[in-house]
């Protein structure tokens, strides 16, 4: 776990080095991109936990659940329902919580806190 | 116990709870593979490289579009639009003042202008009359021919109080520029004027009013007349559009100064 803090540190670090800014106009999608990409990331050290994980399914999902979340936001754009970004805020949202909740609680049942 | 909870709080938390069940069930039965496999590592580790960096990006993104107009909402938008409009209002009065100060230096320097271009005038007329100016135009040339001599200084004396009193501006006698203070000498056919000595064949130029010039000298037992009583003297009067006299070098005045 501590390797994967490490790599985010490292991320953020690149992104500092790097200077890269994202357009205003393209806000919205990369900002639901990001939430994507945390999502995946999360799902994936659930299934990791639960002895599910396949290297293929995650690389999968992390493109196709960014891919997709910003293909909401440009349909949302185009057919004039701005919001429709929020779907997939709240959709992603949900899922991160509920897989960090039982990362938790697989975590805990192991060092036998509960 | 699993019963109640699909009843209570719907399947998809009973799901929730029948996979950490099962993963509990797998880590307590199987070797932990756990963060060891390498694949799973190397592609959790690469995701959350990807989420560091975009998350960099996007807080950067976000930054300059609050520093942007569509950023903003709407309560600061209508304060910048206040600010901006007062500001707007001032710029205005500046912009009024200074233009009222342009008006004020234009008309200070039409006026100045004309002044100088008064001062000018004045200065070239006084430098005409001074015949430190060489002078154009329209005026008479007088050729005078004496052949045996006879002439005197006072001839020419009174030739020129003539012209002058006939209204001429600037005079000159065989090129020579008469000015206040010119005066005639010489004596036994000779004519000095200016430190030069001429003889026999004057031509004095006069700058005015032609007519007026001619008239001078032609009136009846005018100057013209008494000249050519003289033996072999005669006199030529022509009128001209342009007539020529030259400059005169500045006078260095030894004794005088003005007066202020």
């Amino acid at each position: 776990m501590l390797v994967l803090v490490l790599a985010l540190a490292l991320g953020v670090t690149l992104g500092l080095l790097t200077d890269i800014g994202v357009p205003p106009s393209m806000l919205t999608y990369a900002g639901v991109a990001v939430l994507a990409a945390l999502d995946s990331c999360i799902s994936g050290v659930r299934s990791s936990l639960e002895e599910t994980f396949t290297d293929r399914a995650f690389v999968f999902g992390f493109i196709t659940n960014t891919l997709m979340a910003g293909f909401i936001v440009f349909i949302g754009d185009r057919i004039g329902v701005k919001e429709l970004y929020l779907a997939a805020v709240v959709a992603f949202g949900v899922r991160v919580f509920d897989n960090l909740g039982v990362v938790r609680s697989i975590m805990f049942r192991r060092r036998g806190w509960e | 116990m699993p019963q109640p909870q699909k009843d209570d709080q719907g399947g998809r938390l009973l799901h929730l709870r029948d996979g950490s069940m099962r993963a509990l069930h797998a880590s307590e039965h199987v070797v932990e593979r756990g963060f060891h496999d390498v694949h799973l590592l190397a592609s959790l580790v690469i995701g959350m490289l990807l989420v560091g960096f975009l998350l960099v990006a996007q807080w950067r993104g976000n930054d300059t579009v609050t520093q942007t107009l569509e950023g903003q909402s709407d309560q600061d938008l209508a304060i910048i639009i206040q600010e901006l409009t007062v500001e707007n209002v001032s710029l205005r009065d500046e912009v009024m003042r200074v233009q009222a100060r342009i008006l004020d230096a234009e008309r200070a320097t039409v006026s100045r202008t004309e002044v100088l271009n008064e001062a000018t005038r004045e200065l070239n007329a006084l430098r005409l009359i001074a015949g430190l100016e060489a002078a154009l135009g329209p005026g008479i040339i007088v050729s005078i021919s004496d052949p045996d001599r006879v002439l005197l200084p006072q001839d020419f004396v009174a030739l020129v109080h003539e012209l002058r009193t006939g209204g001429a501006e600037a005079i000159a006698v065989n090129d020579v520029r008469l000015d206040a203070r010119s005066g005639f000498g010489g004596g036994n056919g000779r004519v000095s004027v200016e430190g030069q000595t001429f003889s026999q064949n004057y031509e004095i130029t006069a700058i005015g009013a032609s007519s007026d010039l001619e008239q001078a000298l032609t009136l009846p037992g005018g100057l013209k007349t008494t000249l050519t009583t003289f033996p072999g003297v005669t006199v030529e009067i022509e009128q001209s559009d342009s007539v020529t006299v030259p400059a005169k070098e500045a006078p260095v005045l030894v004794y005088g100064e003005a007066v202020q």
